[in-house]
């Protein structure tokens, strides 16, 4: 039970912060989105061309990939704004 | 005519007021997106597949399909992702050609903010990385997975319950974590042996939940370790609870000084403390391998070797050391041609070798 009761600290904490954080996201960074795409998928599997998938369907895999990967949001913002700008 | 011209101006008071509320108003859609690209949901079918062919020095050589695992996303906005994972394979000879199919995970991943996402459901182990990053066919750079990694081995696969997972900037590195609250494992008899079920159970077989995580570190950008720790309790059912507790490491990495060079390693323990009726004796499984793979671009060709250890201990003790060499195709980036060869070389018992082909896509 305690650490349940942790978790829920730790979420309700996350949520809290994340009232905090909608109020200034910073733009998504194209030059970041590019470089942390090169070392961060590479880590593991091939390289997926940003033609591999459409615009739209980019950003299901990419938010998958966060939780994989346990990239940051702003990570996950900029290499989306990376992969559907360059198809 | 009075109650007309009150309705016209209680309309355009209601539409002025639901304009500034912005309840009136869409999502603004992304340029270039055409209508049906639009909107907060979106569905996405992805996954992977593997067709293989192996020449056993202990058995028939055979064609085989591996897997199918079809992976569905629903993603809402961008708060919201559940992303579930099916398998299906065809049952080893003997069994005609019936089909098992099993839920690989099924979670809903809730980001919490920028650095904390609550995964909820079944979800693969977060311990090591092999587990939750490299097992698809279509990543992992040989045909098998490495001893100990595999179902039945050292590693654990999976869990059901909650996790909060996430990656953070620490004094200018990155790092991450996942830490998780779960089911934990089982354990049953197949066969008169002792199995420790991880798979992740739909139900506990006790009241007491398992406790886990891994925390991973990158000292430099090409350069990732991990630490991994997990206990619980198991037992059989109707026998007194026994400890189970896995401590992991694993590293990644890319030197900048060679490009296209990856290395990789993990290891992983596993110990069930002696308890119970049944098979009462304490248990320890424990497993490493070290990986080296390296692309060569303009040829499409990417050699890797691979070299691991297996070791279970309890009445007995059986100790398998695998060496495994192949050679991969790249016909795309997701689709990979691999020949292989593996050494096994088991302590207790003759060597065996073993040739492997497999096509491996993942869509």
């Amino acid at each position: 039970m305690k650490y349940f009761i942790i978790i829920l600290l730790l979420v309700f904490s996350g949520l809290s912060v994340l009232a905090d954080e909608e109020k200034a996201v910073p733009p998504p960074d194209f030059a970041n989105g590019a470089k942390v795409w090169a070392k961060t998928c590479a880590r593991c599997h091939n390289m997926r061309p940003a033609s591999d998938y459409r615009d739209d369907l980019w950003r299901p895999v990419i938010y998958h990939m966060r939780v994989r990967a346990n990239l940051t949001g702003q990570e996950t913002r900029d290499i989306l704004k990376f992969l559907q700008e360059s198809n | 005519m009075q109650l007309i011209r009150k309705s016209i101006w209680h309309l355009l008071l209601i539409g002025l007021f639901l304009s500034e509320t912005g309840l009136t108003q869409t999502v603004q859609p992304t340029q270039g997106l055409f209508e049906w690209q639009k909107g907060d949901s979106i569905v996405h079918l992805t996954g992977y597949a593997d067709f293989g062919y192996d020449d056993s020095s202990t058995s028939n050589s055979t064609f085989s399909i591996g897997r199918f695992a079809p992976i569905f996303h629903y993603m809402y906005g961008e708060k919201f992702l559940l992303e579930g994972e099916l398998e299906f394979e065809l049952e080893d000879e003997g069994s005609g050609t019936e089909t098992q199919t099993k839920l690989e995970y099924l979670a809903i991943d809730l980001f919490l903010n920028d650095y904390m996402t609550l995964v909820a459901g079944k979800f693969l182990s977060p311990i090591g990385q092999f587990r939750q990053n490299l097992h698809p066919t279509w990543i992992n750079k040989l045909p098998s997975a490495p001893l100990g990694f595999g179902h039945g081995g050292a590693a654990p696969l999976a869990d059901v319950g909650l996790q909060l997972r996430g990656g953070f900037h620490m004094l200018g590195k990155k790092a991450n974590y996942a830490v998780f609250w779960s089911n934990g494992p089982t354990l049953k008899l197949d066969g008169g042996e002792l199995e420790i079920e991880t798979e992740g159970e739909n139900s506990d077989g006790n009241d007491n939940k398992g406790i886990g995580g891994r925390f991973g570190l990158f000292p430099f950008d090409s350069l990732e370790i991990g630490i991994s720790y997990a206990k619980a309790k198991a037992g059989l059912t109707g026998e007194e609870n026994r400890d189970y507790q896995v401590v992991g490491a694993d590293f990644t990495a890319h030197p900048d000084s060679i490009k296209n060079l990856a290395l990789r390693g993990e290891f992983v323990k596993t110990e069930l403390g002696a308890g119970g009726i049944t098979a009462s004796e304490k248990r320890t499984l424990t497993a490493g391998y070290l990986q080296a793979s390296y692309q060569v671009d303009e040829l499409k060709i990417e050699p890797v070797i691979r070299y691991g250890e297996f070791k279970s201990e309890a009445e007995t003790t059986t100790t398998n050391r695998q060496t495994a060499v192949g050679v991969n195709y790249l016909f795309a980036s997701n689709m990979i041609g691999k020949v292989a060869y593996e050494f096994n070389r088991p302590k207790e018992s003759a060597a065996n070798e073993n040739f492997s082909l497999q096509l491996a896509y993942g869509f």
